[in-house]
């Protein structure tokens, strides 16, 4: 596989990964509001020289976070214990925002890579043509 | 990436008659043949990604690769055919 296509590949994967985590955080803000929820996350890390996508970025194991679960005042709550609290998510939805714009950003770093690539292998091919 | 699907399809078909490793093997031939067997593989890389794009198998970066990966494929099919064929075409205009 020649540089330019490693390339390519090695930004796909940088885009698969960050939509990888877009999807835990809108999963996380779906469930802002669930009891009990524990917010998700995931890892990225490399991939090892010896496979065949060196250089790439996968996502790891989805992991809960273990932050304390906040106790909400609601005796309303079928959940809710003798004293009249229940176990909320740990879900904070500015954590949330601010995640999900740094994976739109990193997205768009790794769109611009490919398109680059892909137009120097396109110029260059210009060159056969003529 | 905007590409006539009708275009790329004559495309596919000119460079797949081209790029058919047939006939007589002489020397130079297994490299071409390589390269073209390279180039199949590229295609149908492309074409089962874009069909498991249209079914929701696949995710849209997953595609674009693949088609992006093809298309680069064509084009450097397309222009040494081009080459070739002007090489050979210089060949029958020399005086004999």
């Amino acid at each position: 596989m020649s540089d330019l296509s490693s390339t390519m590949a090695a930004s796909a994967s940088g885009m698969a990964a960050q939509a990888a985590r877009l999807r835990l955080v809108s999963e996380n803000i779906a469930n802002a509001d669930t009891p009990g929820f524990q917010r998700k996350t995931v890892a990225f890390e490399a991939v090892h020289a010896m496979f065949d996508n060196a250089g790439s970025v996968r996502t790891g194991r989805v992991e809960l976070s273990d932050a304390e679960l906040p106790e909400v005042f609601d005796p309303g709550h079928p959940l809710a214990d003798e004293n009249g609290y229940y176990q909320g998510s740990n879900v904070e939805l500015m954590v949330e925002i601010a995640d999900a714009r740094e994976a739109q950003r990193s997205y768009e770093a790794n769109l611009k890579m490919f398109d680059q690539s892909r137009q120097m292998n396109a110029s260059i091919l210009e060159l056969l043509r003529r | 990436m905007e590409t006539n699907p009708h275009i790329a399809s004559q495309l596919y078909t000119n460079a797949q008659n081209i790029a058919r490793p047939d006939g007589a093997p002489n020397r130079g031939d297994s490299l071409f043949a390589e390269m073209a067997n390279d180039f199949m593989a590229t295609m149908q890389a492309g074409e089962s990604a874009a069909i498991a794009g249209m079914t929701g198998k696949a995710d849209a970066q997953t595609v674009v690769e693949a088609l992006a990966a093809s298309e680069i494929a064509i084009q450097t099919a397309v222009s040494v055919r081009d080459r070739v064929v002007e090489a050979y075409q210089e060949i029958l205009r020399m005086p004999v």
